[in-house]
């Protein structure tokens, strides 16, 4: 029974894979390999160790429950729009930099794309099988090439919408982006996903030149019987920052892993992150941070608030090369359980081969402060107002870091609307 | 205004107020003093409502009414006021927000209309500067980072702009040098009125040199045991609380 449904899947990668008209020889032979690695690897199950809290086999056996239906956070006015619906790109509702980016579709028909390479290179030495999956099955999505000292002037949104019953798993249905910053080149990406798909998977590439800085928001906006695992992966060069906000309200399915390689001295990543869980849903932060060259920096905080039988994972693996001396890498987790029946699971991993390294690591998990709930009612502040006003000051120390107001802006409004619906809910363990 | 009666009170299962009894009538201001384990901290959060304080005999009224069973916010808008010993960090919330939610939580459960920005921070700008409290100081997070003295600043604000009807002052001197004893005093003492009721709990005499009190009354074992006018209060402090103790015993 289980092994009939995850080979189901693995068959009906293979006619996806060779279905796709127009291609290149290039790639087809990336997507062949890749079908043919996760033919091998098969679907993620707790089995695998990076995928021992987040069994994605086993949520595509489950029966989805909750309401299908989201409102995707509006863009900011005067930004970049590249809107994909059920995973097709829309061009009606897109608003391109042009010059700047080009359908994968049209990539992948290039014999002699400039992309070829690159394309070609993800995941060919390793073994992720998401994005072997979504290598194998992706036929949409684009790459932003900024050229050297290039500035996109108004963020890039990307909406990511799934109706409801779209990309039925097992099958599911994959997009796939490129972000290409040369020399200097500076962006603002900002990713919203909303709806239900059945199993959709994301991956974006980050591939930072020199003093590249990139500025990434993820805002998970699912429905709770989505389900949806993202891959941002990437390499940094010499004094290129990498800055993510990711912010999850989670789904039946929700993992983000950031695979990033910090291969440039200097070269920088900062991570804040948030999760708001109620009512069951799932979300998985997952990161894998090298430091492959000197004086490079990683910064991590991530805070998450789980309401009802939520399930929150945080997985943090932080690698440190021989080379990578005067290495800085910090991760933070804290955890605010809002019911007993609540769960968060924190790994932090530290493989450290270099000796003059400063990591840090640290996880805290629990219940909102009773002394400082008692404060505030004894100011006349109902419970459950009070209850809102700690959970919105928890999670207001991670919004608070994002410096464009506008899109700090979405992202409280996001927090303001989840709390408004689940933070005065009091889950006793009497 | 205050009527405790036969009050027992256990917190954890262990017995603390054993018959705690007394009144407070309007606009007097009343002292509770005692040893160390007498019961003054339980007797100040169990007046407050908080968890955990299981009354198990007696009753509190206040203003007639008995609100032995209410929550720590239905007192609040009732007018019960608690200046904490050690008032709460809490980051993510900035002094003048925390303010303002409990203004008008507090009009809100007294079915009163709330008070509009403007109104608001004219009330808060007022009251904070006669007790030295900075506009930076509203700004930052709610008493974090705070000296002892900022934060008995910050509670005494909060009663001025809350104006209950009684305030229970716990240990209000403990942690602050003479001269923040000699300002958070100051802002009692501004407070007095004929409709407004004050209960000092305190170790020490100290503070009543500066809030004088009409009556004292000494706690002992969860239970007073000795009441008089402030002249008990220099007794104590000439004899030491086992003599006083002792000849009342």
């Amino acid at each position: 029974m289980i092994m009939g449904k995850v080979v189901s899947l693995e068959r009906n990668l293979h006619p996806a894979a060779i279905a796709m008209p127009g291609l290149s020889s290039w790639a087809s032979t990336m997507r062949e390999r890749e079908r043919i690695k996760f033919a091998a690897l098969g679907m993620p199950n707790r089995r695998m160790e990076a995928w021992k809290y987040s069994d994605l086999a086993q949520s595509l056996r489950e029966t989805r429950t909750g309401e299908w239906g989201t409102t995707a956070p509006a863009p900011a006015p005067g930004a970049f729009i590249a809107a994909f619906v059920d995973g097709q790109f829309d061009p009606v509702r897109s608003i391109l930099p042009k010059s700047a980016i080009v359908g994968l579709p049209a990539v992948y028909a290039d014999g002699h794309s400039p992309y070829a390479d690159i394309l070609s290179a993800t995941n060919a030495d390793d073994n992720h099988p998401v994005i072997s999956m979504n290598l194998a099955g992706a036929e949409d999505g684009f790459v932003l090439h900024l050229r050297a000292g290039e500035v996109l002037q108004s963020p890039l949104h990307i909406h990511f919408e799934w109706s409801e019953g779209s990309a039925p798993a097992p099958e599911g249905q994959h997009l796939r982006l490129l972000l290409q910053l040369d020399a200097g080149a500076e962006a603002t990406i900002v990713e919203t996903h909303s709806g239900a798909p059945g199993l959709a998977t994301i991956v974006t590439e980050c591939r930072l030149a020199d003093n590249a800085r990139l500025t990434h928001f993820r805002f998970d906006h699912l429905a709770a019987p989505a389900r949806q695992t993202a891959v941002t992966t990437g390499t940094l060069g010499e004094n290129a920052f990498y800055k993510g906000f990711y912010l999850s309200r989670g789904a039946h399915f929700c993992r983000h892993d950031a695979l990033l390689d910090l291969v440039g001295k200097g070269a920088a990543v900062e991570i804040d992150g948030a999760f708001l869980l109620a009512d069951g849903r799932h979300c998985d932060n997952t990161t894998v941070i090298t430091h492959t060259a000197a004086n490079t920096t990683s910064h991590q905080a991530f805070r998450g608030v789980l309401g009802d039988k939520a399930e929150g994972v945080y997985q943090g693996c932080v690698r440190v090369r021989p080379d990578a001396q005067k290495t800085d890498a910090r991760q933070m987790s804290r955890t605010l359980l809002l019911a007993p029946t609540a769960r968060i699971s924190t790994k932090p991993e530290l493989e450290i081969f270099a000796d003059d390294v400063k990591c840090g690591h640290g996880a805290t998990a629990g219940e909102l402060d009773a002394n400082a709930l008692f404060y505030l009612r004894a100011r006349g502040i109902a419970e459950a107002e009070a209850r809102a006003l700690l959970i919105a000051a928890f999670i207001a120390e991670t919004t608070a870091t994002i410096a464009d107001p506008a899109l700090r802006a979405t992202a409280e409004k996001i927090v303001a609307d989840w709390l408004d619906r689940h933070a005065r809910e009091v889950v006793h363990a009497q | 205004m205050l009527e405790i009666e036969n009050l027992h009170v256990s917190v954890a299962g262990k017995p603390i107020l054993k018959g705690l009894s007394l009144s407070v009538p309007e606009g007097e201001v009343h002292a509770i003093m005692g040893p160390n384990g007498a019961g003054k901290s339980t007797t100040s959060y169990t007046l407050a409502g908080r968890e955990g304080y299981s009354v198990t005999n007696g009753t509190i009224r206040f203003k007639g009414e008995d609100i032995t069973g209410l929550n720590p916010e239905e007192r609040a808008a009732r007018g019960i006021f608690l200046a904490f010993q050690y008032p709460l960090e809490i980051p993510g919330v900035s002094t003048i927000n925390f303010l303002r939610t409990a203004i008008n939580s507090q009009a809100r459960l007294r079915g009163e209309a709330e008070l509009d920005a403007v109104d608001f921070l004219k009330l808060v700008r007022g009251g904070a500067q006669k007790l030295k409290v900075s506009e930076e100081m509203l700004r930052r997070q709610l008493n974090v980072g705070f000296s002892g003295g900022e934060k008995k600043r910050n509670e005494i604000l909060q009663m001025a702009l809350l104006r209950p009807a009684l305030a229970i002052l716990d240990e209000t001197d403990s942690g602050l040098d003479i001269d923040a004893l000699k300002l958070v005093a100051e802002g009692v003492n501004a407070l007095r009125a004929p409709d407004r009721s004050f209960l000092v709990i305190t170790h020490y005499q100290r503070l009543l040199d500066y809030i004088v009190p009409d009556y004292v009354h000494i706690l002992a074992d969860g239970q007073i045991v000795k009441s008089g006018d402030k002249t008990l209060a220099l007794q104590l402090e000439e004899q030491g609380y086992d003599a006083v103790i002792g000849q009342a015993a």
